[in-house]
């Protein structure tokens, strides 16, 4: 994308000195973060150092400590209930943010019960409250982009991981979202079977849309995305555009993490 | 009234015991789907009970099933009807009746299969669930929907999958333990059986009989639940 664009599109998500605690061990330490409208920002960083955690706390999955998110200028209100813990102030807000971010997990995720389109037409139908003519419509619009249309009255158990990846991109899409999570997408993934994945998922990035991209693919945050973004340790410890970060890092440990 | 042949029993002539038959064996099946329904609201409450409540009320649905485990189920159907009897009566004694006043048997009954099926139905929702990935339930949530949508449209359905099984098992007892439910008077199919035998000098063929449309009960039963099952587990791999 256009790196001017990135400096002046409105923000999409901004995540402002986020901490994040499990019991006694504080994950998050002060994360902030924007993403502006078209980004595609990899986010980088050995197993454990928080990813996964920073990604889940802008939709809710875990609730931070401390620290704000704010998605399409708007900030999810928290308050701190009697036992001092951190809850949604408005679970309605909540539902709704939650319903314009889509999240692509590792594990795919499809709700088995379902088959491929019925998966990607659910939310919009009831959770949007869209006609369903007019989400099966566009679910099957969404399934072509993504290369399985024919496997559309298919259960997810029928699929390969791959082709569940996708579906489960579709599903995302379906919701028409300001913005994209991606938890590891092909990590769970064969190797022969990552290629297509990725693929749709460039596709997605050269449509300008903004995503957050939890990765191990180097090649995909190098090539594709607009910036890293290194978590160490509950910190951000490294952050650039890939050709700046990849080549002269002033972090000792990126350099050593890209290494390895 | 002349002696029936084994014929006359099942007759629905003017002399035959097959209507009243007929109406013990359709009261069987009221009690029992009732008591069933009951049972999975109670199961229902208690497995979120158990998997998501504070330790107060895991405590106390903990406590519901491990005293039911402990009572024989006929001692909780008398203590059903003779704990309402007791109620209505003192209600009746305040409005000036006078004497015993009776407990409907078929509510204490329904009431009294359901409490005890409800704790069986309670374990198999919370295995049930167990066996849900836990994927599927976050995907729904990061979704944006809604607790209860969530739970009618993803949570049921997923469970149920794995319920139908346990639920299966928890029908026939239910269906047998109708019949304990005759205690109370309720006319279901033991008691007709017991009357029919009573009144006349063939209780073997009464109860022989009974027998017969207990197990048709239980195997149409069992043959719709299968083909309900197999609705919920599409999508499944077999092995
Ligand atoms: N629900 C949880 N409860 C307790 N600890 C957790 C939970 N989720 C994550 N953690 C811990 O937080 C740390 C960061 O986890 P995570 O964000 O998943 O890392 P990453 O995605 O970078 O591998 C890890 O040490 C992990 O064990
Ligand atoms: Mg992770």
């Amino acid at each position: 994308m256009n790196m001017s664009a990135a400096v002046t599109a409105p923000v999409a998500i901004r995540v402002h000195d986020l901490h994040k605690s499990f019991g006694p061990v504080e994950v998050l330490k002060g994360v902030s973060l924007d993403a502006r409208e078209g980004e595609v920002i990899s986010i980088l960083g050995s197993s454990g150092s928080g990813k996964s955690t920073l990604l889940r706390c802008i939709n809710m999955l875990e609730v931070p400590n401390s620290g704000t998110i704010e998605v399409a200028g708007e900030a999810i209100r928290l308050k701190t209930s009697g036992d001092g813990r951190s809850r949604p102030a408005d679970q309605k807000q909540v539902d709704r943010i939650r319903s314009e971010l889509g999240m692509v997990f590792q594990s795919f995720n499809l709700w088995s019960h379902k088959t491929v389109l019925e998966n990607v037409i659910e939310a919009p139908v009831h959770v949007l409250k869209r006609p369903r003519a007019e989400a099966i419509e566009e679910a099957e619009a969404l399934l072509a982009k993504v290369g399985i249309a024919d496997k559309r009255n298919h259960y997810p158990s029928h699929l390969s991981g791959g082709q569940q990846q996708r579906a489960a991109i579709a599903r995302a899409l379906a919701m028409r979202p300001k913005a994209m999570l991606f938890d590891e997408p092909t990590s769970a993934l064969d190797p022969e079977l990552v290629g297509e994945v990725l693929r749709v998922m460039r596709g997605l990035a050269e449509e300008g849309r903004t995503m957050l991209v939890v990765t191990h693919e180097m090649g995909f945050a190098r090539d594709v995305s607009s910036r890293v973004v290194f978590v160490h340790k509950g910190t951000i410890e490294e952050e650039g555009p890939p050709h700046e970060v990849f080549t002269r890092s002033k972090s000792e440990r990126f350099r050593q993490f890209i290494k390895s | 009234m002349t002696e029936p042949g084994f014929l006359d029993i099942i007759s629905f002539g003017a002399d035959g015991w097959g209507p009243a038959l007929a109406a013990g064996a359709w009261m069987t099946i009221l009690i029992a789907i009732a008591g069933f329904a009951i049972g999975g609201l109670i199961g229902t409450f208690g497995a979120w009970a158990k998997i998501s409540g504070g330790p107060v009320v895991r405590g106390c649905a903990e406590a519901y099933t491990t005293v039911l485990r402990g009572i024989p189920d006929l001692l909780v159907i008398y203590l059903f009807y003779f704990g309402g009897s007791a109620v209505v009566t003192a209600i009746g004694q305040l409005y000036g009746a006078e004497g015993f006043v009776s407990f409907p048997g078929f509510i204490a009954g329904a009431l009294a299969v359901g409490i005890t099926s409800g704790a069986q139905q309670t374990e198999v929702y919370r295995g049930a669930f167990r066996a849900v990935h836990p994927g599927e339930l976050e995907a729904a949530t990061a979704c944006g929907m809604g607790r209860f949508l969530k739970f009618r449209r993803i949570t049921v359905p997923l469970t149920l999958r794995h319920a139908l099984p346990g639920l299966g098992n928890v029908w026939q007892v239910v269906l047998k333990e109708s019949a304990l439910v005759s205690v109370t008077g309720v006319v279901e199919l033991l008691r007709q059986a017991q009357i029919g035998a009573g009144s006349t000098s063939r209780p073997f063929d009464f109860f022989f009989i009974a027998a017969m449309i207990y197990l048709a009960i239980s195997t149409v039963s069992g043959l719709i639940l299968q083909v309900t099952e197999r609705r919920f587990s599409r999508g499944v791999r077999r092995g």
